[in-house]
């Protein structure tokens, strides 16, 4: 349901609820004063008579007794209303015309009701002086004047309530234009459209509503657009060595002997980088995706340090010198992350530093933190590669690594809660130290 | 016709050389911008192969530069990058066409026969002058329509004067646009082919203009 048709409705039925009571309150109170009100004035005209007749009471006095007297006819001067003057025993002096009067006169005095040749009269009945004076008026004429009244009191009230449903429908409609127009603004937007929705002067209420949205889009775009050139360097990356691949392939066709073999093995280099680069984008795509890792399996210290450089150096493995005296510590992430990190570390060292020379790792033990140190004896990294160097695919040399290597490091810490620091060495070279932090439940190691 | 190869990527450059030399160019291949631009000062290139992604500069600014600075050569643009924006902003820095990699080694090829072709205004693949007839990218030559076999120097040698209509080629011009940067040449060499190209064609196709270089004869082929 929509919501001007909710306000609508909710407020107008209310409305209408509420001064539709307080009109039939008013109109019960309006008949029942009214009816009153008549009462009276017939109570008092009775008594007007009476009064008029004890002015000259002898007057009556010569009737009385009189058998036979004729009635004095009043003459008429209201229809609808009656008087009759009569003795206490029933002899009528005077009335008003109409056959009607004769059944008016009552016996008891008061208020009195009945009906007569089909029409309902009511009458007040006073006795005084020897007299019974009774005055009646027919409650058609009471009932006109009634439904006259309430008609009066009605008609303005049920206009002044059309007219206030209307000014609601008025309201409500230009209360809710700045809603309608918002509602326009994103209707007509692409629907992958990123970019604000317009500063148009809104209402204080709807403000918040269009700053959270436009905060939500911005950090869409952002992540979008981050998305996007992660795609289209991930592309890039996997084209190059496609092409190599794919160029060596079509030379080894056209071309015969020494040619074609050298053509055959440069298609191969070209293969295993592509395997490398494909192996580093599905590593990283795991250490940021929400993936789960073995956690069953404690992981020390030792045992990664050994896993690292084994799959780091599988043909040297005495180009790295593992340099630590301490006992092995249970790191709090899962092995296969440590072990990935710590590779990572060793690959660039081994590849940076001069054939022939060694990289040293050393492992140091903190209270909650276990730092691993490895240092090449390279050409280091000059500072303003040092804050390039973590970027996805930023490599030093076309064609040497995926460039994906230091970004799978950092990511890795930001998945576990450590930190990657990396320093040029005072006597050359590059040290980076990995830092992860230790597992909380203390226990010895595994022998 | 001899190329340069702008190309970063080690493994690439060297498939690239590989193919377009066993297609009969003559191709260097650099990895930086710098070298390029030493390459073109002092050589004569009929064409550049050259790769956006380059350590020292931007391709696409070195393009917009080169062509700012008044340099005509064709020029055909590599790139990994694949997006439409990128083709264009290619197409508009200057260069005369894009191959995305990975590319076809006999789409690249072509290509860099068909830029030639428009360079030099033709609108065919053959070069047609008189009796003779050069296909380029075949390598196939005909005399009065007979073919004619030719040696890849031979092709080369011809390609480069044919190229040029009549006007006069100078000896360095011509060792550019036979022999690769690294190649060793002997100091008869030049004379050696076209000698070898007058015994096959008709000794009066090619003129000797003393102390200049030579020419192709538009007047008697």
């Amino acid at each position: 349901m929509s919501l001007r048709l909710r306000l609508l409705l909710m407020i107008g039925i209310s409305l209408s609820l509420l001064w539709g009571g307080v009109a039939v309150w008013m109109l019960r109170d309006l008949d029942d004063e009214m009816r009153r009100t008549l009462d009276q004035r017939l109570a008092m005209s009775a008594r007007m008579v009476a009064g008029l007749i004890s002015q000259n009471p002898a007057a009556w006095d010569t009737r009385r007794g009189t058998a036979g007297v004729s009635t004095l006819t009043v003459p008429a001067t209201a229809k609808g209303l009656a008087c009759q003057v009569s003795s206490l025993r029933g002899e009528v002096f005077a009335r008003t015309p109409g056959a009607a009067s004769a059944a008016i006169a009552s016996t008891t005095p008061g208020f009195a009701e009945r009906e007569i040749d089909g029409e309902h009269w009511r009458s007040y009945t006073v006795e005084a002086h020897g007299l019974r004076i009774t005055t009646a008026d027919r409650l058609a004429e009471r009932n006109t004047l009634l439904r006259d009244v309430m008609a009066a009191a009605i008609v303005p009230f049920v206009v002044a309530l059309i007219g206030s449903l209307m000014m609601l429908w008025i309201g409500v409609r230009s209360g809710l234009v700045p809603l309608e127009r918002l509602r326009q603004a994103l209707a007509r937007r692409a629907p992958d459209a990123l970019t604000p929705i317009p500063d148009a002067p809104m209402p204080r209420e709807l403000q918040p509503l269009v700053e959270t949205l436009n905060q939500l889009l911005e950090r869409m775009r952002v992540a979008i657009s981050r998305e996007r050139r992660f795609t289209s360097d991930a592309a890039h990356e996997l084209r190059t060595p496609l092409t190599a691949l794919k160029t060596h392939l079509q030379v080894a066709r056209i071309t015969h002997g020494q040619d074609a073999e050298t053509a055959l093995d440069y298609a191969e280099e070209g293969a295993s980088r592509l395997q490398h680069t494909l192996q580093q984008l599905l590593t990283l795509a795991q250490v940021e995706g929400p993936f789960s890792w073995d956690e069953a399996q404690r992981t020390y210290t030792d045992e990664v340090a050994c896993l690292a450089m084994r799959d780091a150096a599988p043909d040297a493995p005495e180009r790295v010198v593992l340099e630590s005296d301490e006992p092995s510590v249970e790191l709090a992430l899962p092995q296969a992350l440590a072990v990935t990190a710590l590779r990572n570390l060793l690959d660039n060292a081994l590849r940076h530093a001069p054939a022939q020379h060694s990289v040293k790792l050393k492992i140091q033990s903190a209270h909650d933190t276990v730092c691993f140190r490895v240092c090449d004896s390279g050409p280091g990294l000059t500072t303003d590669e040092l804050t390039r160097v973590t970027q996805r695919f930023w490599r030093r040399d076309a064609g040497r690594g995926s460039g994906l290597g230091l970004a799978i490091v950092v990511a890795v810490t930001e998945r576990c809660g450590g930190s990657l620091a990396l320093a040029q060495r005072p006597t050359g070279g590059l040290e980076a130290s990995l830092t992860l932090p230790r597992a909380k439940r203390e226990s010895p190691p595994v022998s | 016709m001899r190329i340069l190869l702008v190309e970063d990527d080690d493994l690439i450059a060297r498939g690239i050389q590989a193919g377009l030399h066993a297609r009969g160019l003559m191709v260097d291949g650099v990895r930086t911008a710098a070298q390029a631009e030493a390459m073109l000062s002092a050589v004569h290139y009929q064409v550049v192969i050259l790769d956006l992604g380059l350590p020292d500069e931007d391709g696409m600014s070195l393009l917009q530069r080169w062509r700012a600075d008044g340099m005509a050569l064709p020029m055909l643009v590599l790139t990994a990058r694949d997006a439409v924006e990128d083709r264009v902003a290619g197409l508009r820095a200057g260069a005369d066409d894009y191959l995305l990699k990975p590319f076809d080694l006999d789409e690249l090829v072509a290509r860099l026969h068909a830029l030639l072709r428009r360079a030099a205004g033709r609108s065919v693949a053959t070069i047609e002058q008189g009796a003779l007839r050069l296909d380029p990218e075949r390598g196939e030559v005909s005399l009065n329509g007979r073919p004619v076999v030719l040696s890849r120097r031979e092709l080369a040698l011809l390609a480069a004067l044919l190229h040029a209509r009549g006007r006069i080629l100078s000896v360095d011009q011509l060792k550019d646009s036979l022999y690769g940067f690294s190649e060793e040449i002997e100091s008869n060499a030049l004379n050696v082919h076209i000698h070898h190209l007058r015994r096959k064609l008709g000794a009066d196709l090619i003129e000797t203009v003393r102390g200049v270089g030579y020419r192709f004869n538009m007047v008697n082929a």
